[in-house]
C-alpha cells in the first residue's frame, strides 16, 4: 500500500482483534514497478494454499504489481480498495474459507461498512 | 487539443497518474508508449484496467512515432507516458514533438544516484537527459500537480549540458 498505510491499518486492527501473526505489511515507497512487483512476487512464491493480495486503491502500483505478481498462482486472489472493517472481517475469518471464497466475502463487507448516518435536526 | 502531460515515470499507469493527474486534467487517452508493455496482450490488458474510464492505448516507440500527427490533431487531451529517458529520447528523435517532459518517477536501481525521493539517475540516464536538454526539450521534476516543478539540472547539475 501507499506510504505507511498497511502498517498503520495493521496497528489499528490489533487495536481491536490483539496480535495479529501471518499478515506481511509492505508500502511502495521508493520502488519501481519492477522492485515492487519482485517484493510481492518473493511472498506469495511461499502460499502453498494461496492467499490474499490486500491493496488499497484500483489502478495504484500496489494494485497492478500485486495482479502482476499473482499471475500464474490460480490461488492468489488480489483485493483491491481495503478498508478496516474488511481487514477486521479477514482476520476474524481467514480460517473459514478459501482464497476465492474469502475474497467474495471481503469485497461485500468492505462496501457494506460504508454507510451514511443523516444528522438529526434538533 | 492533445497533449495534457508528457511523463517519464517507470511505473507507467498508477495511482499519481489515475487519481492525481486524472482527475486534474481529465485527458481522453492515455498512449503508453513502451517496446516491452505493447509486446504482450496480458500487459496491455492490465494497462487498460487500471484506467478503465480513459483510452489507453498501449503501443511501441515506432507506433506513438507513426501515430503523433493524428494525436496532436485529436478531439480531447492525452498522456504520454514513457518508462525511461532512453524511450524519451528515441521518441524525440524519431520526430516526435516534445517541448516540456516531466520526470515523475525514476526509481533507486543498483548504480543509480539519488536527485530527489523519486528521481535516480546513472550516467546513461545523465547522458540521455543531456540529448534531450540539446534538442529544446525542457525536463522537469515533478510527481504530483500540486507539488512544484523544478528543472532537473537545479536539482542536478550533473546532467547540465556542459
Amino acid at each position: 500500500m501507499h506510504s505507511d498505510l498497511a502498517d498503520a491499518l495493521l496497528r489499528a486492527a490489533e487495536k481491536v482483534y490483539g496480535t495479529v501473526e501471518g499478515v506481511d505489511v509492505l508500502s511502495n515507497e521508493g520502488l519501481s514497478r519492477e522492485d515492487l512487483e519482485q517484493a510481492i512476487s518473493r511472498r506469495v512464491a511461499d502460499w502453498r494454499e494461496g492467499g490474499l493480495v490486500l491493496t488499497d486503491f484500483w489502478g495504484g502500483s500496489c494494485h497492478i504489481c500485486g495482479v502482476a505478481a499473482a499471475r500464474g498462482h490460480g490461488d492468489v486472489v488480489v483485493v483491491t480498495g481495503i478498508n478496516l472493517p474488511l481487514l477486521l472481517d479477514y482476520l476474524h475469518n481467514r480460517d473459514e474459507y478459501g482464497p476465492m471464497a474469502l475474497a467474495d466475502r471481503l469485497i461485500r463487507k468492505g462496501r457494506d461498512s460504508i454507510r451514511l448516518h443523516h444528522g438529526q435536526t434538533a | 487539443m492533445s497533449w495534457l502531460l508528457q511523463r517519464v515515470d517507470d511505473r507507467l499507469i498508477h495511482g499519481q497518474i489515475v487519481v492525481a493527474w486524472g482527475q486534474r486534467l481529465h485527458p481522453e487517452r492515455i498512449w503508453v508508449v513502451d517496446d516491452a508493455a505493447a509486446g504482450s496482450a496480458w500487459e496491455r490488458d492490465l494497462m487498460s484496467s487500471a484506467a478503465p474510464d480513459v483510452d489507453v492505448q498501449v503501443v511501441t516507440i515506432a507506433a506513438m512515432t507513426a501515430a503523433w500527427a493524428a494525436e496532436e490533431e485529436a478531439p480531447g487531451g492525452a498522456f504520454l507516458l514513457v518508462r525511461d529517458l532512453k524511450s524519451a529520447l528515441a521518441l524525440v528523435e524519431s520526430g516526435a514533438t516534445i517541448t516540456r517532459l516531466n520526470l515523475g518517477g525514476l526509481h533507486y536501481a543498483p548504480g543509480k544516484s539519488k536527485v530527489n525521493e523519486y528521481i535516480y539517475l546513472d550516467d546513461a540516464d545523465r547522458a540521455h537527459a543531456r540529448a534531450l536538454l540539446a534538442r529544446g526539450v525542457a525536463l522537469e521534476v515533478q510527481d504530483v500537480p500540486g507539488a512544484v516543478a523544478r528543472s532537473l539540472t537545479a536539482l542536478d547539475p550533473a546532467s547540465a549540458p556542459a
